[in-house]
């Protein structure tokens, strides 16, 4: 149980990194963006172009980049959008529950069925070494490694919530009471943590927001 | 088969989504089980699942959907550099030494901002933390309070440019300037209504909206122009330019998104406001919501991608244009069934899972899809704020003192809730016209 402990710690702390490096994309994207909306009327009116398709396929990039990469990061902060009418009104252990079971029976299984069936693809862009059908366009090899990676870092990032959740299940019936400090591993890692995300370890008493 | 299956499938996805395990993967595990299960007595092709990579790739060169993260982020950049709260106090201001003036200036504000927005919880929190405060200070009676409130926040789920209206767009196929465009007159009416309701209440029970007392008015004249001038028409300017330029056709969303974007960190810049803290809040929750809406959106790819695989899509299909009454038929069930979803999920689940099931059969039937997306939008902001259950009046609970009971914040609704119905009707009726 231990090591176990030890592997969920470690890919919190790899998603929690890759989490806060990702904000800044969001910036970068603004002003790639910006530049792009300006270079167009720039190059309207003057006749002379600064814009270029890689520019506007990195803008794409960028945001794809943010949500590819971010998916495991946002599951480990609760970050996915829950129907929450029933689930606010249970219990730690009644959470844990679903949230193990659906890891082990939806998460992880369609995360295998998407590195599996992304393989081939992927593969066949890196044989042919596939550019954007544009001019001047960029690669398109590597963001589309970005889905692998993707999902194996969710892959990853569920089997850590396995680990958690199968912890909290494994604490004797009544054990430690429900305390908003019961998301072990999320506070670990660099960036924006459970400290300005109250409530965003998946295996706290709940959403920052609850129904009842 | 579809008959069987569609049912199964929908029913079966629901009550996944209603665990409480995130919907995202909920309705992809949903897929992979009816994928399974359809595959066991023949009825589903397992190479259709191929199509999921190509899908994803489609999302991610999606150029509409772009537009998402660029005003998400010019919203809480407004917000987080306290913009947002210095555009009601000069409102405040300006309107407060007339009854009722603060909540228009908060029905004003909430037009405004939640426009950049487009999240319900996000704008009632935001709002609700800004302006409930305020309110109470100055002698508002509770429920108008909070029914203004409560109801300013969804406003932005139709006022342009909101994110709702662009995945509904991109869902429906038809252009996001079109139903920029569409939405602007329907949230104007209601926004009017809500003006016109406090103004009402304010001559025929003073004291449930009073005046703002004469101190906190008690500012010079140059103060106050320099006020109007430095906190109010900026962020007014920045929001008209962005919509008028899509409006106008000389940007594209995604185009006037960024460019708003921008724009908000230069006018945060320019009262000094561009503070590390509120560009990492903007930044954090660009990418928390991006993350969230686009992977509901890969999550449900694949639902309806078994959905069709199942021929659900043609049950749904036989099921919706066989309802007598034809197209009148069509809405009042479309429009039941979201009014009820509404309570429990979000407009991005109802666009994502609905939206890409009714848009052939509104074909089939005639129905202009700018406008269906229209009233689905008012439609879903009504069920946002109708009790016990609406969303608008779940998260202004979240931020309402102790104080102020879940009673009143549910009696406060109820006049919203009738001009809401009273447009959405009108806005029914005219297109039958």
């Amino acid at each position: 149980m231990r090591s176990l402990q030890r592997i969920s710690a470690a890919i919190d702390r790899l998603n929690d990194r890759i989490g806060a490096a990702i904000q800044w994309i969001a910036l970068v994207m603004v002003i790639v963006g910006s530049f792009n909306a300006i270079a167009r009327y720039a190059g309207r009116y003057t006749g002379f172009s600064l814009s270029s398709n890689a520019y506007l396929e990195l803008q794409w990039y960028l945001f794809s980049l943010i949500f590819l990469m971010g998916a495991a990061y946002g599951l480990n902060h609760d970050y996915h959008v829950r129907v929450d009418v029933l689930y606010a009104r249970l219990g730690r252990r009644a959470r844990a529950w679903i949230n193990l079971i659906g890891s082990v029976l939806f998460l992880v299984p369609f995360a295998f069925v998407m590195l599996w069936i992304s393989w081939g693809p992927v593969a066949n862009s890196w044989a042919i070494l596939e550019t954007s059908p544009d001019p001047g366009g960029l690669p398109r090899y590597p963001i589309k490694t970005v889905i692998l990676v993707s999902f194996f870092l969710l892959l990853l990032q569920a089997i850590s919530q396995i680990v958690k959740n199968a912890e909290i299940l494994a604490e004797p019936a009544g054990g430690p009471s429900a305390g908003p400090s019961s998301g072990s591993s999320a506070a670990d890692g660099p960036g924006p943590t459970a400290a300005d995300d109250p409530g965003a370890a998946v295996d706290g008493p709940g959403p920052a927001v609850e129904r009842d | 088969m579809g008959e069987v299956w569609g049912p199964a499938m929908l029913l079966g996805a629901l009550a996944l989504i209603f665990t409480g395990y995130p919907v995202a993967f909920a309705l992809a595990g949903a897929a992979l089980v009816f994928s399974f299960l359809g595959m066991l007595v023949g009825h589903f092709d397992p190479v259709l699942l191929r199509a999921l990579p190509d899908r994803t790739f489609g999302i991610m060169a999606n150029y509409t959907l772009l537009a998402v993260p660029f005003f998400i982020f010019m919203g809480t950049v407004l917000e987080k550099s306290d913009l947002a709260e210095d555009l009601l106090e000069t409102i405040g201001i300006l309107f407060g030494r007339f009854r009722g003036g603060l909540a228009i200036g908060v029905i004003g504000v909430g037009a405004l901002l939640a426009a950049a927005t487009g999240v319900v919880g996000a704008s009632v929190t935001a709002m609700g933390l800004i302006s409930l405060p305020v309110m109470m200070r100055n002698g508002y009676k509770d429920e108008l309070t909070v029914g203004v409130i409560a109801a300013a926040g969804t406003l932005g789920q139709i006022i342009p440019p909101s994110i709702v209206l662009i995945v509904l767009g991109d869902q429906m196929g038809v252009s996001v300037g079109a139903l920029f465009r569409a939405g602007l007159v329907p949230g104007l009416i209601l926004t009017g209504a809500y003006v016109v309701y406090v103004a009402g209440v304010a001559i025929v029970r003073p004291e449930a909206a009073p005046a703002m007392s004469a101190e906190s008015l008690d500012i010079p004249g140059s103060e106050l122009l320099r006020r109007v001038m430095g906190s109010m028409l900026p962020p007014l300017v920045l929001i008209l330019v962005v919509l008028g330029s899509i409006f106008a056709g000389v940007a594209t969303p995604t185009e006037a998104g960024s460019l708003g974007a921008l724009g908000a960190m230069a006018l945060a810049a320019m009262h000094r406001r561009l503070s590390m803290e509120a560009l990492r809040a903007a930044m954090n929750d660009t990418t928390r919501l991006t993350i969230m809406v686009i992977f509901l959106l890969i999550g449900s790819t694949a639902f309806t991608l078994v959905f069709r695989g199942l021929e659900g899509d043609l049950w749904i299909a036989d099921l919706l244009t066989d309802l007598p009454g034809g197209s009148l038929g069509f809405l009042l069930v479309v429009n039941a069934v979201v009014f009820g979803l509404g309570f429990f999920i979000d407009f991005f689940e109802i666009a994502f899972i609905i939206v890409p099931l009714i848009v052939a059969p509104a074909q089939i039937l005639g129905i202009d899809l700018t406008w269906l997306g229209i009233v689905l939008a008012v439609n879903i902001q009504t069920s946002f704020l109708t009790p016990p259950f609406g969303f608008s009046l779940f998260y202004l609970r979240g931020v309402a003192p102790e104080s102020i009971p879940p009673t009143t914040i549910y009696r406060g609704a109820v006049p919203f809730i009738v001009i809401q119905l009273i447009v959405l009707a009108g806005l029914i009726a005219w297109a039958r016209v």
